[in-house]
């Protein structure tokens, strides 16, 4: 299906539960506004659930998936988050941290959700440089020999007192 | 192969092929699963072995005109109990040991997964691998030095773009083979078979050879999705004119 949509803003309303989004269609040249209500979601509903049964609803389908899987995970975690008695604030601060990439963090030692949804956040970035089979420029086997470029130290290495390095 | 057991990497395989096995090391999300299928390509269907908590991709290959199994296994999450169950070493012949060059707590853990690898495995050759690089390609003018104190080959890589990831497979390959047959200094085996990797162009053209083959083999269904996303494209730059 040509898609002549484009996703402008994406939000959420707590009474009922309700996704919404603001969209921009291009075949008409109007801005519009979606609601999708989130039917039977309490605070015991798992997330994967509600994406899977948004994404096999034919009506709104073709907007979920205006949505990257990091948004929409973020969005109902906010929804479930405030059916759980989390404060708005609360919840927005504990998203900001699972949406961060903290390149001191250890991710061994996160709880599942943290680590799936910072994968989610790694992931958009890899789709978005990802070369695939049938790209233009696609090929199988790259080989880039950096050995010679070599300029700097990373200073990862440097105020170590690990005798391990 | 029964989907709760090891195979014998000591035996051969059915038709009397090489078996190899070659593990995948690093920290939870620096791409471990992403670059075996970079290298695998798309549309291949790993095998879970629920029992072990790995994941594991078989791979069939010719090296100097032999045919070789080779078992890639990824951890499927174990990492994040921050040691690996022994069968998940048992056996293997090689280890990529990666990490992420947007992450440095996942090069500082580096000397850990490598104490683990070197309880079970004390001699395999082991080969390091800084992924990412699409993300920050300055991080390719820097030097780690961690590989070369420990004597491994090192490479930077991406999963996204494919750079060096055929490289640093085929070179796994070729190490496990050797560390396989008893060569009584393998990582000297291992540099100079990287040397002679570089230099000779019989090996090279086999090397593209394969994966032309593969991209034929692969691409018919991206193709398709790619032609979509192109009439798709088309369609809304027309729509734009008209709006």
């Amino acid at each position: 299906m040509a898609d002549t949509l484009q996703l402008l803003k994406c939000g959420v309303r707590f009474e009922p539960p309700t996704l919404v989004l603001s969209y921009k269609d291009w075949k008409s040249g109007k801005l519009r506004r979606r609601s999708m209500p989130l039917r039977n979601f309490n605070k015991n509903t798992g997330i994967d659930r509600i994406i899977e049964d948004l994404n096999s609803n034919p009506r709104h389908a073709r907007f979920i998936r205006l949505l990257s899987t990091a948004q929409l995970q973020r969005l109902l975690t906010i929804v479930k988050d405030k059916l759980s008695g989390l404060s708005l604030e609360a919840s927005i601060a504990r998203n900001n941290a699972m949406d961060t990439i903290n390149p001191d963090e250890n991710l061994n030692r996160v709880d599942p959700e943290t680590l799936q949804r910072k994968k989610l956040i790694m992931d958009t970035s890899f789709e978005q440089k990802r070369k695939k089979p049938g790209d233009p420029d696609f090929q199988y086997n790259v080989e880039v020999d950096f050995e010679t470029a070599v300029v700097e130290t990373s200073g990862w290495d440097s105020e170590e007192s690990d005798v391990d390095f | 192969m029964a989907a709760n057991t090891q195979p014998d990497y000591d035996k051969p395989g059915d038709e009397g092929e090489e078996r190899i096995k070659i593990i995948c090391l690093g920290d939870s999300a620096v791409g471990k699963s992403k670059l075996v299928e970079r290298f695998l390509m798309d549309g291949y269907k790993p095998q879970q072995l629920s029992t072990f908590a790995l994941t594991l991709f078989t791979h069939t290959t010719e090296i100097e005109g032999k045919k070789v199994t080779v078992d890639f296994w990824d951890t499927a999450g174990q990492e994040r109990f921050n040691s690996m169950h022994p069968s998940y070493y048992h056996q293997a012949q090689a280890c990529i040991l990666v990490f992420d060059c947007t992450r440095k707590i996942t090069y500082k853990n580096l000397p850990e997964w490598l104490k683990d690898l070197r309880t079970y495995r004390p001699e395999i050759p082991c080969l390091c691998a800084a992924n990412k690089i699409d993300e920050d390609m300055s991080m390719t003018q820097k030097t780690f030095a961690f590989a070369k104190k420990h004597s491994m080959p090192f490479y930077f890589v991406s999963a996204a773009d494919g750079t060096n990831v055929v490289k640093l497979f085929r070179d796994s390959i070729r190490a496990a083979l050797a560390y396989k047959h008893n060569s009584t200094d393998f990582m000297d085996e291992i540099m100079k078979e990287l040397e002679n990797f570089e230099l000779d162009p019989k090996y090279n053209s086999k090397l593209n050879q394969d994966g032309t083959q593969r991209n034929g083999k692969d691409s018919p269904d991206d193709d398709e999705d790619a032609d979509k996303e192109k009439k798709d494209e088309k369609t809304d730059a027309a729509d734009t004119g008209q709006s």
